[in-house]
């Protein structure tokens, strides 16, 4: 039932992607930027999925730290590897177009340092995980990294509202403004992206329960 | 704009202003799809790499439970 499930909320995000980027690669260019502008269409729906991953991750780590159930242990570490799935394109597309608009391919300001940093934190998360082996043990670590992990997300988001950056301030909340229908195409790629994001989620909360029932198999093996 | 004034913006604009103009928005274009190219590979990517995942784990987990079948009988 839940493989249905998530095979339908990916058959749906698909969709809206196919029809979006056909209805997207219609619509006018942008009077400065060109063409390239069009990658916010992608560029900002992945960054609020991997901002939205990380604070899930942040929600399960605390609640993991309260109840010790390790179903929150494994949601947070299924949400922090697509959240850095996101991360990645985030950074990616970014990177590209800044070397249209801007000539260079990275600029050590604010807002792209602070989302390296968080994109290594979390990758350190994951790697902090395979580092250790006792369980209990490893998902306390994972949990207290995790909390202290999500204190550069805030920083990212509002890197562009306390110091002068060469990233532009947002659309939405930054004074500038998109065509209404630019709009409703751009929630659209949000939502296909959100829902994307979830199917991962899911996808990789099943290989936790996998990995758990290997482990409960391998200990029956040895005991025998 | 009036009509008076369309020949005239026309005379304005030179071959290299147009052959600058076409260099923009095939440049402009090139980056576009490297960005969507690049946002849409690292996502299959990740998505492949977590099916080949869960594949490797149920076939673990099948070789092992026929494994414990196989000692109990």
């Amino acid at each position: 039932m839940r493989d249905k499930i998530l095979y339908a909320l990916g058959a749906v995000a698909l969709a809206i992607l196919v029809w979006n980027i056909n209805t997207i690669a219609r619509l006018p260019e942008e009077t400065r930027q060109g063409m390239v502008f069009k990658i916010i269409f992608f560029h900002v729906p992945v960054a609020i999925t991997a901002m939205l991953c990380a604070a899930a991750a942040l929600v399960a780590s605390v609640l993991f730290l309260v109840t010790r159930n390790f179903k929150y242990d494994a949601l947070a570490v299924a949400v922090t590897e697509v959240g850095l799935a996101f991360l990645a394109a985030n950074l990616i597309t970014g990177s590209i177009w800044g070397r249209e608009i801007w000539g260079i391919w990275w600029a050590w300001d604010a807002r792209l340092t602070s989302a390296l940093v968080c994109w290594l934190l979390y990758a350190g998360y994951l790697m902090l995980r395979r580092a250790v082996e006792e369980p209990t043990q490893r998902a306390t670590f994972a949990a207290v990294f995790s909390i202290f992990a999500f204190i550069d997300v805030p920083i990212v988001i509002f890197s562009i509202k306390w110091w002068r950056t060469q990233h532009p301030q947002p659309v939405f909340w930054g004074g500038g403004s998109f065509p209404p229908d630019w709009t409703t195409h751009f929630l659209w790629n949000m939502l296909a992206m959100a829902l994307l994001g979830t199917v991962m989620v899911g996808v990789r909360l099943q290989q936790e329960d996998c990995q758990r029932e290997l482990d409960s198999l391998r200990r029956e093996a040895h005991a025998m | 704009m009036s009509l008076t004034s369309l020949p005239m913006l026309l005379a304005q604009v030179t071959a290299d202003d147009l052959e600058r103009e076409k260099i923009f928005l095939q440049h402009n274009y090139e980056f576009l799809s490297y960005g969507l190219t690049a946002a849409w590979v690292i996502l299959v990517i990740y998505l492949l790499m977590l099916l080949g995942r869960q594949k490797k784990l149920k076939r673990e987990i099948a070789s092992l439970r026929a494994m414990l079948e196989d000692k109990k009988a």
